[in-house]
C-alpha cells in the first residue's frame, strides 16, 4: 500500500480519536484493540471524507471495515476506482 | 416538606477553573473583562469587549468518549460538575442511584459547533465534513446531557432553558424535587460560552456595552451613571442540592440551606425587566422561605449594566428593602455568564458566607441616579451574612430569585 496513503489515514485517526500512531497496526480491530464504537465510525467515515474530498458513506465497502488495514484498503481501492472515472 | 442543603459546588469562569480562583478574582477587585481583538473581524459589531476563560482546560480528565460530544459550553459545564462532585464527597452508590438528578441549562448549544455546521452547512454547502457529534454539541440539552453522561447520573434530567435565568431555575426546580421528595440529591447549575454570535444578539438591541473597547476592565460597571450595556462571559457553576436528611447521613461539609425560590413572568415585554414582576418575584420567594424583609444580609443583584434593566431591579430593590441591606452584582468582574450567572453568582454568595465579606460591585464609582436608594457595595466589606437573596431575569420577562441561609441545625 502507498505510504503516503496510509499516513493519511493514520492522520485521521489521531486526530479524530486522538490514538497514538504507533499502536495503528494493520490487524488491529477498529472496536475491540482500538476503542471505537459505533458514533466513531460515523466521524471516521465523515474524517476520511474530509481528508481525501470521496463520498464514502454509499460505498458498499465501507460496511465491511473491521480492522485499521481494512479502513486503508478501502480508501486505496475508492480512490483507484475514482481514478478510473 | 423536606429542608435542601448545598453540600458542594464547582466553577470555572474568567477567572479561572476552580473555586478558588473564583473567590480571589472577585476578591481582587480586578476586572475579568478584557479586549477580544478576534470581534473585530465581524461587521456590524461594535462590542470588542468580553470575560473570556482564556487558561487551558483540564480536558485530559474528560475521557475522549465523553469529550467528543462536547462543545466549549459543555466541557466547562463537566469541569464545573467534576469540582462539585469531588467538593462534595459524595460516593458512586449515590451519583449512580435513580435519586440523583442532573439539572443545567445554557441560553443554547455550543456557539463555536453552531458557528462551525453554519460554515460547513450554509457557506460552503458541505453536509458531508458534518461530524457525527456536531449535534451533540449544538442541541439546547447540550450541557445536562453531556454532564449526566459523564458523571453517570440516572436519575431525572432536566434542562431548564431560560437563557440568562436558566441555572437559577435549575437550582430552583432542584430544591422542588428534593423538598417533595421526589429525588434526594441533584447536580444543579449551568454554562455558557462567549462568542461573537452572543454578544452580537445584545449588540443589535443596543445592550452590549461599547464605549469601554479601549479600557475593557472599566467596561462592564452595574448601577454605574456611565453604565452602558452588558459585556458577555463565559464559564459554569455546578452545586450539589442534596436534602438535609441525606447530608447529615453521610456527615457531608454543608455549605448553606435553601430556603426560598419563586419563578414568574411578566407578560409586558420580550426583552425589558419590570419592577412590578421582579417584586412580584422577591416577595414570593421570601415568603417561600418564611423570611421577612428586614432579616436579608445581602443580595446579590441580577444587574447586567444595562441601563433599563438594572433601573428596574434597583427600583424594586428600593421598594422592598429600602436602603440598609447591602446590594452587589458580581458582573463587574465576570461580565454577564448569562445561562452560568445564576450558578456562579450563587456560589459566590456562598464564599461570601464562608469569609464574612461582602464581594463589591467592580466599577460601580458614581451611583446613577435612577439606581440609587440602595446600600450598594462598591468596596470588599466585612460583614456576615446569614440570609441572603438572589436574582436573575432573563428575555422573555422570565425572573427567578433564590432565598438560602447559613445552615444551623
Amino acid at each position: 500500500m502507498d505510504p503516503v496513503l496510509k499516513e493519511k489515514v493514520k492522520n485521521v485517526f489521531v486526530e479524530f480519536f486522538e490514538i497514538p500512531e504507533e499502536e495503528l497496526l494493520d490487524d488491529k480491530l477498529l472496536f475491540d484493540d482500538l476503542g471505537l464504537d459505533s458514533l466513531d465510525i460515523v466521524d471516521l467515515i465523515v474524517g476520511l471524507q474530509k481528508q481525501f474530498k470521496l463520498d464514502l458513506r454509499q460505498h458498499a465497502g465501507i460496511q465491511n471495515i473491521r480492522t485499521f488495514g481494512d479502513v486503508c484498503e478501502v480508501v486505496e481501492q475508492i480512490l483507484e476506482e475514482e481514478a478510473r472515472k | 416538606m423536606r429542608r435542601v442543603v448545598v453540600s458542594g459546588y464547582g466553577v470555572g469562569s474568567a477567572y479561572g477553573f476552580g473555586a478558588e480562583a473564583l473567590r480571589q478574582g472577585l476578591k481582587s477587585g480586578r476586572s475579568a473583562v478584557k479586549r477580544l481583538d478576534g470581534f473585530s473581524a465581524y461587521q456590524g459589531l461594535h462590542s470588542h469587549v468580553g470575560a473570556s476563560i482564556d487558561a487551558d482546560l483540564e480536558l485530559k480528565s474528560i475521557p475522549r468518549i465523553y469529550r467528543r460530544s462536547m462543545g466549549r459550553v459543555a466541557q466547562f459545564a463537566a469541569l464545573a460538575a467534576l469540582e462539585a462532585r469531588e467538593m462534595s464527597g459524595l460516593d458512586d452508590d449515590v451519583i449512580k442511584s435513580p435519586s440523583t438528578a442532573c439539572i443545567m441549562g445554557s441560553t443554547m448549544g455550543s456557539a463555536g459547533a453552531l458557528n462551525e455546521a453554519f460554515q460547513s452547512i450554509v457557506k460552503d454547502n458541505n453536509l458531508a465534513e458534518i461530524s457525527g457529534m456536531q449535534f451533540f454539541k449544538c442541541v439546547s440539552h447540550t450541557v445536562v446531557m453531556n454532564t449526566a453522561q459523564f458523571l453517570g447520573i440516572n436519575g431525572c434530567i432536566l434542562c431548564p432553558a431560560a437563557a440568562c435565568a436558566s441555572s437559577l431555575q435549575a437550582i430552583g426546580l432542584g430544591m422542588q424535587l428534593i423538598r417533595s421528595g421526589t429525588i434526594d440529591v441533584a447536580f444543579c447549575g449551568g454554562a455558557e460560552e462567549l462568542s461573537a454570535l452572543v454578544t452580537g444578539t445584545f449588540d443589535s438591541l443596543m445592550a452590549a456595552s461599547c464605549s469601554y473597547n479601549d479600557r475593557p476592565e472599566l467596561a462592564s460597571r452595574p448601577f454605574d451613571a456611565k453604565r452602558d450595556g452588558l459585556v458577555c462571559g463565559e464559564g459554569a457553576g455546578v452545586l450539589v442540592l442534596e436534602s438535609l436528611d441525606s447530608a447529615l447521613k453521610r456527615k457531608a461539609k454543608i455549605y448553606c440551606e435553601l430556603t426560598g425560590y419563586n419563578t414568574c413572568g411578566n407578560a409586558s415585554h420580550i426583552s425589558q425587566s419590570d419592577s412590578t414582576s421582579v417584586s412580584r418575584c422577591i416577595h414570593a420567594a421570601l415568603a417561600d422561605a418564611g423570611v421577612n424583609t428586614s432579616e436579608v444580609d445581602y443580595i446579590s443583584a441580577h444587574a447586567t449594566a444595562t441601563l433599563q434593566g438594572d433601573a428596574a431591579e434597583a427600583r424594586a430593590l428600593a421598594d422592598i428593602f429600602g436602603e440598609n441591606i447591602p446590594v452587589s452584582s458580581m458582573k463587574g468582574g465576570l461580565g454577564h455568564t448569562l445561562g452560568a450567572s445564576g450558578a456562579l453568582e450563587t456560589i459566590a454568595v456562598l464564599m461570601m458566607m464562608d469569609e464574612q465579606l461582602i464581594y463589591p460591585t467592580m466599577n460601580l464609582d458614581t451611583v446613577a441616579d435612577d439606581c440609587k436608594g440602595l446600600d450598594h457595595v462598591s468596596e470588599l466589606r466585612e460583614q456576615s451574612i446569614d440570609i441572603f437573596v438572589k436574582n436573575c431575569f432573563a428575555f422573555g420577562g422570565i425572573n427567578a430569585v433564590v432565598v438560602g441561609r447559613r445552615y444551623t441545625a
